[in-house]
């Protein structure tokens, strides 16, 4: 596992409590219950705190799988 | 703990995961008209901090802050919050609203306005007694609707923060609620960071991030404050005035404007405040005694002896200063500042006494004292005070003359016999009496269980028909005490159960204690009392005086009138009783 997923996983962690830190990389809207509109803009904060990086809040539609916002997190940081 | 340092939504976050999983929890209803979402989450985590118990917090539907504190009137949560923006006033003062900002409407949106503002003051009144409210006013800047130039404050703009001061100054009145100081919090938030606008035009919460904390940690500060400390001990020299009295004479010494010295002048004049509103304050100083009597005489000193109590001047360690002051006071260390002018001092007495605060005095730099001050304030503010305040001083001498002359005097039984004493129960205290909580929440040496009550806990407490609640004072020919202690508990058949005693350490070696338990026995006609006690690190007196009448701890504590009867030494008091009665018939 590399270094921006285990930070990642921590993310979601903080936000997700409930979810095993080994169901995380499959996370994403349709499978998890607790991932309304405050638990994304929570994450995308969290995510902010952790990478010290300025999310756009108009991408958080689209950010819906731990996949998308690995992707986006990995563009942000470069 | 007072929540002052910034914290992250993640450490939020963490903190509210952290919860304890036992005990009560604390309900706060949060009525605001935008979306509180982290504004939820740092407030939730700051009063998880300062109070120690989980806090639940709810909201209603958002956008309309009027409508939630409004269904409060039927409503029992622990504590709410009324977080206030201009949006909440009139919508054509907010940014998400498409409604006219023409020099007609916004004429037409202060009017509104000050219409809300009399509907928000109606819903804090009607809020139930018991129900803590924390409001924090407007805190962002109004959008570009008035005709003038930003920088200059129009007549409309300032009839509307005229508005705004009135609804703060009207609702600071009302019992329970606590207004936040906007100053303070702009020292927290710069004002040009507080907005995210795109935040609110995307989600609903109009505050940047930090700004959201900032305000969280002022609400959870009204609403949750820390107990107050209750007494100081000042260093003298470079502390209290400028310069070292034995080395330059009384004359030498000062506090003015005109030596540079005010900042000692301030000080003093902060101290004599305190000491009025009921804080103790006392001196310990390595000094001649004579120098020091000659400086207080002197016609401009600002905080006169008769505002201190004791004085401790001498050239023995301060260590030993203090303790003498401490017992004197009869008060923990922990509830004691210590402010000097000297590290070594401070660590010297910080060593001897753990738990006391101790505080730098930095002469010479007038920025830091005067942050010194500040910070003063912050340890004793009070919201409100009581009567009691503005006799704790005399109060404390007078404790001190009684056990002066019982120690000297004639023999005890004499002495008791010839104080004059009376013991005043009131079985029908006013609901509104802030000092009855104060001292069950303050009081631990004689104090049944040491359990603590929130305002809606207690007014839950004694709000049962069945229950009795009495606050108890006293008087003697040294002076009053004030109320010193508070009983509560129910009647069932023959037995009273007292779930709440505790009694002022002032009070004790008069015989109160026993008073209490035969005008319970008396009034309420009861053949045994139990106890709801529980041992706790700091109740030894109270479990002194259950051995010392034979009152068995184990499996519950209890007595009977016999027991009583058999082991109560004489008692000289005189007794009155203020029932709804009494009061009725005049």
């Amino acid at each position: 596992m590399d270094d921006l997923n285990a930070r990642l996983i921590g993310c979601f962690s903080i936000v997700f409590p409930d979810l095993p830190d080994g169901e995380i990389p499959k996370a994403s809207t349709e499978n998890t219950a607790t991932w309304d509109s405050v638990a994304a803009i929570t994450l995308m904060n969290v995510i902010e705190d952790e990478f010290q990086v300025r999310l756009d809040l108009e991408e958080i539609a689209e950010l819906n799988s731990f996949d998308k916002v690995r992707t986006y997190v990995q563009q942000q940081v470069q | 703990m007072i929540s002052s340092k910034t914290v992250t939504i993640t450490e939020a976050l963490k903190v509210i995961r952290s919860a304890p999983a036992a005990g009560q929890t604390f309900d706060l209803a949060i009525a605001c008209g935008f979306t509180p979402l982290h504004l939820q989450t740092f407030l939730t985590a700051h009063l998880q901090q300062n109070l120690a118990r989980k806090v639940v917090a709810r909201t209603a539907l958002f956008g309309n802050a009027a409508g939630m504190l409004e269904s409060l009137a039927g409503a029992q949560p622990d504590a709410a919050v009324l977080v206030l923006e201009w949006a909440d006033l009139d919508p054509r003062l907010g940014f998400r609203e498409t409604g006219s900002w023409d020099t007609e409407a916004i004429a037409d949106a202060v009017a509104g306005a000050k219409q809300m503002l009399n509907r928000l003051c109606a819903a804090l009144s009607r809020v139930p007694a018991g129900v803590r409210v924390g409001v924090c006013l407007p805190t962002l800047p109004l959008p570009p609707v008035f005709h003038t130039s930003g920088w200059y404050a129009g007549p409309l703009e300032l009839e509307l923060e005229a508005g705004i001061a009135a609804f703060a100054e009207s609702v600071s009145r009302l019992p329970g609620v606590s207004v936040v100081n906007m100053r303070r919090l702009a020292e927290n938030s710069a004002a040009a960071s507080r907005l995210d606008l795109k935040s609110d035009l995307l989600t609903g919460l109009p505050y940047a991030l930090p700004h959201a904390d900032a305000v969280a940690a002022a609400l959870a500060n009204v609403l949750a404050p820390p107990p107050p400390k209750k007494g100081l001990i000042t260093d003298l020299d470079n502390t209290l005035w400028y310069g070292i009295a034995g080395e330059v004479g009384p004359d030498g010494v000062s506090w003015d404007l005109a030596s540079h010295r005010q900042i000692h002048g301030l000080y003093q004049k902060l101290l004599a405040a305190m000491s009025q509103q009921g804080i103790l304050i006392g001196i310990a100083s390595k000094n001649d005694p004579a120098v020091v009597n000659q400086v207080f005489g002197r016609s401009d000193i600002l905080l006169s002896s008769d505002r201190v109590f004791p004085v401790e001047v001498h050239w023995g360690a301060k260590s030993v200063s203090v303790g003498r002051i401490l017992q004197q006071w009869n008060i923990s260390a922990d509830s004691v500042v210590f402010v000097d002018d000297s590290p070594m001092e401070l660590g010297e007495v910080a060593a001897a006494h753990p738990g006391i605060e101790c505080i730098h005095f930095p002469a010479g730099d007038d920025a830091g004292a005067y942050a010194v001050l500040r910070h003063l304030r912050d340890l004793f503010g009070k919201q409100r005070l009581s009567d009691d305040d503005a006799i704790r001083l005399s109060s404390i001498r007078q404790a001190s003359e009684f056990r002066h002359a019982a120690e000297t005097g004639s023999a005890p039984e004499n002495f008791l016999e010839q104080a004059e004493a009376t013991v005043t129960f009131d079985y029908s205290p006013s609901a509104g009496d802030m000092r009855i909580l104060e001292l069950v929440n303050k009081t631990n040496q004689f104090n049944l269980n040491g359990i603590r009550f929130t305002e809606g806990e207690w007014h839950a407490a004694i709000g049962s028909p069945d229950t009795f609640l009495a606050a108890v004072s006293y008087e003697d020919k040294y002076g009053k005490l004030g109320k010193i202690g508070v009983m509560q508990g129910t009647r069932h058949d023959d037995v009273l159960f007292l779930n709440v005693w505790v009694m002022s350490c002032r009070a004790f070696a008069r015989r109160i204690e026993h008073q209490c338990l035969r005008n319970l026995f008396t009034r309420f006609g009861a053949g045994r009392i139990a106890f709801a006690f529980t041992a706790t690190p700091r109740n030894g007196p109270l479990q002194t005086f259950f051995e010392s009448i034979g009152a068995g701890t184990e499996p519950q504590a209890s007595i009977t009138r016999e027991q009583f009867d058999s082991t109560c030494p004489p008692l000289y008091h005189k007794i009155k009783e203020l029932t709804k009665a009494a009061e009725a018939n005049g």
